[in-house]
């Protein structure tokens, strides 16, 4: 975006613009104020300007129209006939268009900054709802980023506090738990933390030894228990077995003796011949004697033998048994001896491998197994002992731990307490300084736009008290802005309530001014569309005065205005221009569209009259006497000067030219700004109007004939008094006024009246007596 | 251009700074997260607590 000065505006096809319309911009001039009755195009230009600069046309807006884009274009034409393009004086261009219904700017970071003021919004900010009010300026206040670190600040401090509160009581929590312990203890020492402490030194697992070594010590015991009565019962069992077998041989031999005395032996001789004949079944003689009598049937006959022996078979079998179970009953025996030395040995291991505290009661160990029984007696409360002895000592273990827990809990607990004891305040602190800058920074913010809306206003209603501007925040509500001014002495007073429409007319526009100024100006072309129109007489010519001094502020401004005075007293310089191109619209047609119209002040047609070769008399001497009656008329009016009474002021040369007479004529001077001297003090040069005036009145009745009506006297006179007159009149416009800074009106000074600048100083201030 | 939250985090930060609640170099990293708005419980705590320690030791 080029920030360079405006060199033109082309509009085309936009709005009222049927046929290309370029409005140029004077060099150095950041004014601009395009004057028009109503129907000229006034605000096509400022649309021009908002299609360019914000990509829409708000002209058409809350008017019932919908969507307004429909309308944007010329009639007879189409969206994309219209561009609007902007080119300022380092030749850099930017042209917007409308491109598949979006307004396309080209290059699209060259959109000028434009700001907008129409007659419709004029009061947007003032009446508007605090809501609104605040969408406005919210751009210039809006810290809602800031807002939302402060929220989480404030949630941080209130989570801090609440844990805080939960570590206090908790740390109380652990201290009655400390006093229990205590007071359980038998309150050893001066208080309960010092006592806790000084146990918390101690080692839980000091008596984990002694604890495991009794726990052994008991296991070994215990296998040695029941040896007594398993000794027993296995001796028992040998002596039953022994009997058994003693049962079972007298049976046997009481059962073979019934038999025969060699059964015995027969029984074997005849198993030994069935396992044979079992091999050979078919034998040709006897295996025993060879003979082959009654060889048939020899191993079915053995069989029936062998069965009626079977009674001293089972006998037999019966004493083999018996002999087995003494044997294994013996076994059994001998293996419990050896695991009952084996378990006796394990005892004295456990009981000579640990330094037993003098709280243990170790027992003898018995000499052998004969007297375990009896020394299993003796010693048999001391298992109970040593169970108690361990309880006592994983007791003590248990409560240094669990105070040991509680102790480091009320540490942590402590520490923690006295951490956010230093670190809440300064978080408290943060959070005042967060709240009062963010406050401060929206107060001062505020107060910089009411004072210069207060300020602005006070240029246009000077002395009337109505300056006193104030904007608000609303601390119960969030983005809402309130808007007050003293009335009547009434502080905050709402002015929708109290001003006038015409007041509010120029608060409304202070605002926008102020609110334009506060956001980079100097990039910024602002724009006011018609807002002059409901500023009441007395007020105008310092709104405009205004408008003139807040504009340079500004890349441009331009101010379309159908105030017809504004245009006259331009024309007249009665306002200061230096810095305004004032422009002028004639009537729209269909045909033209906008058209510009040169509008020359009076006396630069006079200038121009004057330097025509060869000139008109009659037209010189009719400018001249136009344009002396206009300065008579001030200076009458400022010296107030003796005029006769006529209706509806038509006062002519001869009323007002012998008015100025006497002293006054004769004290008549001004000085000119000529520059500065060493010390940049203005240097000045000064003229008496004294000559002027008598040279007019000598040849004024030139004008009279020349330029008033036709008269055959004209004939008479001399073209050069004609010329003359001209002249003087012009001398006189030159010393007295200033195109650029107007009329010498001010008289702050008390000695003279000036212009503004003081490019001109009219002497005397007052007429003398 | 700043944006009003950017040039209210400078205020802010600058007078916690004088006033010796942050290091100007625990300010230089808090300040875009408070100005985005983007600053947790714990971004404010950190550079505080950093502060109260430094105090405790001096």
């Amino acid at each position: 975006m080029s920030v360079h000065g405006l060199k033109k505006l082309a509009i085309e096809h936009l709005r009222g613009s049927v046929v290309p319309f370029v409005l140029p911009f004077e060099k150095n001039k950041k004014l601009t104020v395009v004057y028009g009755e109503n129907g000229t195009g006034k605000s096509t230009i400022c649309d021009a300007f908002e299609f360019v600069g914000k990509g829409r046309v708000g002209s058409l807006d809350n008017r019932g129209l919908g969507k307004t884009n429909r309308y944007w274009h010329s009639v007879g034409k189409k969206p994309t006939d219209v561009s609007v393009t902007l080119e300022t004086m380092d030749n850099a261009l930017c042209r917007a268009s409308i491109v598949n219904g979006e307004v396309v700017a080209n290059p699209s970071d060259g959109r000028p900054r434009v700001e907008i003021l129409r007659r419709s919004q004029i009061l947007r900010l003032v009446a508007a709802q605090p809501g609104d009010r605040y969408a406005e300026v919210s751009r210039f206040i809006d810290v809602s980023g800031v807002e939302a670190s402060e929220a989480t600040l404030r949630e941080l401090i209130k989570q801090l506090n609440s844990r805080r509160g939960e570590a206090i009581a908790v740390v109380q929590a652990n201290e009655e738990s400390l006093q229990q312990f205590w007071e359980s203890a038998g309150k050893p020492g001066t208080d309960s933390l010092a006592w806790a402490n000084v146990e918390a030194k101690h080692d839980p697992g000091a008596t984990d030894a002694d604890v495991a070594a009794l726990t052994a010590l008991q296991a070994a015991y215990s296998r040695l228990v029941d040896y007594p009565l398993r000794l027993k019962s296995a001796n028992d069992g040998v002596q039953s077995a022994k009997n058994e077998l003693v049962a079972a041989q007298q049976k046997a031999q009481e059962s073979v003796q019934t038999i025969a005395s060699d059964a015995g032996e027969l029984v074997s001789v005849l198993q030994a011949a069935r396992t044979y004949l079992h091999k050979h079944p078919s034998p040709t003689s006897c295996p025993l004697c060879e003979s082959d009598e009654k060889v048939q049937g020899l191993s079915d006959r053995i069989t029936q033998r062998l069965a009626s022996f079977s009674g001293v078979q089972d006998v037999q079998a019966q004493v083999k048994m018996a002999e087995s179970a003494l044997i294994r009953a013996n076994q059994q025996v001998e293996m419990l001896h050896e695991n009952a030395e084996k378990h006796l040995q394990e005892f004295e291991t456990v009981l000579t491998g640990f330094a037993w505290p003098a709280d243990i009661t170790i027992p003898a160990l018995p000499q052998d197994l004969g007297i375990l029984e009896a020394w299993l007696s003796e010693t048999a409360h001391l298992p109970a002992e040593w169970k108690m002895a361990e309880t006592l000592r994983q007791d003590k273990k248990q409560f240094l731990t669990t105070l040991n827990r509680a102790l480091t809990t009320y540490a942590e607990n402590v520490l923690a307490q006295k951490e956010l004891d230093a670190l809440l305040p300064k978080l408290n602190r943060v959070l005042e300084i967060v709240e009062e800058e963010r406050r401060n920074f929206s107060g001062a913010i505020l107060a910089k736009i009411a004072g210069e809306v207060g300020r602005i206003y006070e240029l246009v209603h000077p002395g009337e008290g109505l300056n006193k501007i104030s904007l608000q925040l609303d601390p119960a509500k969030r983005a809402s802005l309130q808007i007050g001014a003293d009335f009547c002495g009434e502080a905050g007073a709402p002015p929708q309530a109290y001003f006038s429409e015409s007041h509010l007319d120029t608060l409304g526009l202070c605002v926008f001014l102020a609110l334009a100024a506060l956001d980079s100006p100097e990039n910024t072309i602002l724009v006011l569309d018609d807002v002059l129109a409901s500023v009441d007489e007395p007020h105008v010519d310092r709104l405009i005065e205004m408008l003139y001094a807040e504009a340079l502020k500004f890349r441009h401004c331009v101010i379309t205005t159908h105030y017809g005075p504004w245009k006259h007293k331009l024309r007249w310089g009665w306002l200061k221009n230096g810095q305004c191109q004032f422009v002028e619209l004639a009537r729209w047609t269909n045909q033209s569209g906008l058209t510009l119209i040169r509008t020359l002040p009076d006396v630069e047609r006079l200038k121009l009259l004057l330097a025509e070769q060869p000139p008109d008399p009659q037209s010189v001497c009719s400018k001249a006497g136009f344009i002396l009656e206009a300065a008579l008329n001030f200076l009458t009016l400022l010296y107030e000067c003796a005029v006769p009474r006529k209706p509806e002021d038509r006062y002519t040369i001869g009323d007002l030219l012998p008015a100025v007479k006497g002293k006054l004529r004769q004290s008549m001077r001004v000085e000119i700004l000529t520059g500065t001297d060493a010390n940049g003090a203005p240097t000045y040069k000064c003229e008496s109007l004294t000559p002027i005036f008598d040279e007019l009145t000598r040849i004024a009745e030139a004008r009279n004939v020349f330029g008033c009506h036709f008269k055959a006297i004209s004939f008479e006179l001399l073209d050069s008094d004609a010329l003359q007159f001209g002249q003087q009149v012009h001398a006189l416009m030159e010393i007295l006024t200033d195109m650029d800074a107007g009329w010498p009106k001010n008289s702050n000074s008390g000695e003279y009246w000036a212009t503004s600048g003081e490019t001109r100083r009219l002497y005397p201030l007052r007429k003398p007596s | 251009m700043k944006t009003p939250s950017q040039e209210l985090s400078e205020k802010i930060i600058e007078r916690l700074i004088r006033e010796g609640l942050i290091t100007a170099e625990a300010a230089n990293a808090i300040q875009p997260k408070l100005a985005e708005g983007k600053l947790r419980g714990e971004d404010w705590r950190l550079p505080i607590e950093l502060g109260v320690r430094k105090e405790a030791k001096p």
